[in-house]
């Protein structure tokens, strides 16, 4: 046998090794060798990949899928015969506990300047979901930033995409302010639900998402070669401000602090 | 040949209930990996269990029960991720840090050979994943991966020879 073919049959498959492999390495010291030092490697590799957990919570949560399965298809039934099943089953089944109430509680929101550390790598992880989701929208923000005409949209307008991720405007103060030209709900993370607001900037759209995920950690920075944004922290998920690069985003932040609710 | 769960009891619950106690913690292990993210992985492994949970019937043999699974896994990571993958970030240790020897020397090493298993391109990765992870022969993962037994040995072959190189090992992959 070849050391090549060897090497092929090794590598392939170090931890069932047939036995005409084993006799070839005991005949040929260097073929020996190749067998070791695989070996060994696949020590190091096989305890890494296996060292990932599955986080606490992850087992009582599958374990309660029957249930929440059943009641997503009971409410979908008798909700209305417009819902898929998909949908429905993601509103029951992310935000099950949203289903009951129409509870309004308000929104502080958290400006968290940490000094002890920055984002987590899952908040890194959520930054680059939501650079990927503004390039996904670049046209309709090119259009605005170019000063294509839209139509300024009225509070009611702005609320009813907001109402996706469970949130509403509380007074129509930052629409005026800035002008909202274009306000939409949007997938940016799988179950999890947020709107898309679109304003004028002084250089540009600026982009104001909100989405009902867990909070991240504290407040941090995303960017890319074109655009800079915040990732805000609120009670029940995120709010997200992005422009060009330019552009002075605290006075949105400040500006949608006191006026964003979330709905539960 | 992969380990076989017991899916037990009579009811479709209790069998449910049974897959998931013997496959939860290989299921995630196996979306962690591939798509590099905790917070995917938790999510990609809960629309797994939800759509096994609703197609429990359609198992008819329980010793695929793994490769079924990580099969709609497979299928729901290409479906919600294809369109806003992220780049490829350096995941700070978030499974190092749990690994139970995890001395410094040896916790940088493990940093460096878990960057490199994130930057293999995916074809070599998943049949690697499926063997290390699912414990699935040659013909298991070609049946997974849809491919022939002689490709998945030949990139299992290369996946190893391409994180090897990155350590300074001899390795012939180009062959």
């Amino acid at each position: 046998m070849d050391e090549l073919e060897f090497r092929k049959r090794v590598y392939a498959n170090p931890r069932d090794l047939d036995d005409d492999i084993l006799e070839a390495a005991r005949a040929n010291p260097e073929l020996q060798k190749i067998a070791d030092e695989t070996l060994a490697f696949e020590d190091s590799l096989v305890p890494l990949i296996e060292s990932t957990e599955a986080p606490e919570g992850l087992l009582t949560q599958l374990l309660s899928i029957p249930e929440k399965d059943e009641l997503a298809s009971e409410t979908a039934a008798s909700t209305s015969s417009n819902v898929s099943p998909i949908r429905a089953r993601k509103q029951s089944f992310f935000q099950y506990y949203a289903v009951a109430a129409s509870l309004v509680l308000a929104v502080g929101i958290l400006f968290s300047f940490s000094v002890n550390g920055g984002p987590s790598s899952a908040d890194i992880v959520f930054g680059n979901e939501l650079l990927a989701h503004l390039h996904h929208d670049i046209e309709e923000i090119d259009d605005i930033t170019n000063g294509a005409t839209y139509e300024i949209l009225d509070l009611d307008e702005v609320n009813f995409s907001m109402a996706n991720a469970g949130t509403r405007l509380v007074s129509y103060g930052p629409a005026q302010e800035f002008e909202v030209r274009s306000a939409k709900p949007c997938e940016i993370l799988p179950a999890y639900k947020s709107a898309h607001l679109v304003l004028e900037g002084s250089h540009g759209a600026v982009s104001v998402i909100v989405i009902n995920n867990s909070p991240v950690d504290v407040e941090f920075n995303i960017r890319d070669d074109r655009f800079n944004g915040i990732v805000v922290p609120m009670e029940q998920g995120n709010m997200i401000l992005v422009g060009e690069k330019n552009e002075d985003l605290n006075q949105f932040a400040s500006m949608f602090s006191g006026n964003v609710e979330w709905v539960i | 040949m992969s380990e076989i769960p017991v899916l037990k009891g009579n009811t479709k619950k209790q069998r449910y209930e049974s897959l998931v106690a013997a496959l939860y913690q290989d299921v995630f292990r196996y979306a962690f990996w591939i798509c590099k993210s905790k917070p995917m992985a938790e999510d990609l492994v809960q629309e797994t269990f939800l759509r096994a949970w609703r197609s429990l019937e359609s198992l008819q043999n329980d010793k695929a029960a793994k490769a079924w699974l990580f099969t709609i896994l497979r299928r729901e990571n290409a479906r919600q991720y294809e369109r806003y993958r992220p780049e490829l970030i350096d995941i700070d240790g978030q499974s190092i840090a749990e690994s139970v020897n995890n001395e410094p020397d040896n916790k940088m090493d493990r940093e460096l050979l878990h960057n490199a298993i994130n930057r293999l391109e995916s074809e070599y990765r998943e049949p690697l994943l499926l063997q290390v992870v699912g414990g699935f022969s040659g013909k298991e993962i070609a049946e997974i991966l849809e491919l022939n037994n002689n490709t998945v040995m030949t990139r299992l072959f290369r996946a190893r020879g391409k994180l090897k190189s990155e350590f300074g090992l001899s390795t012939e992959i180009d062959e």
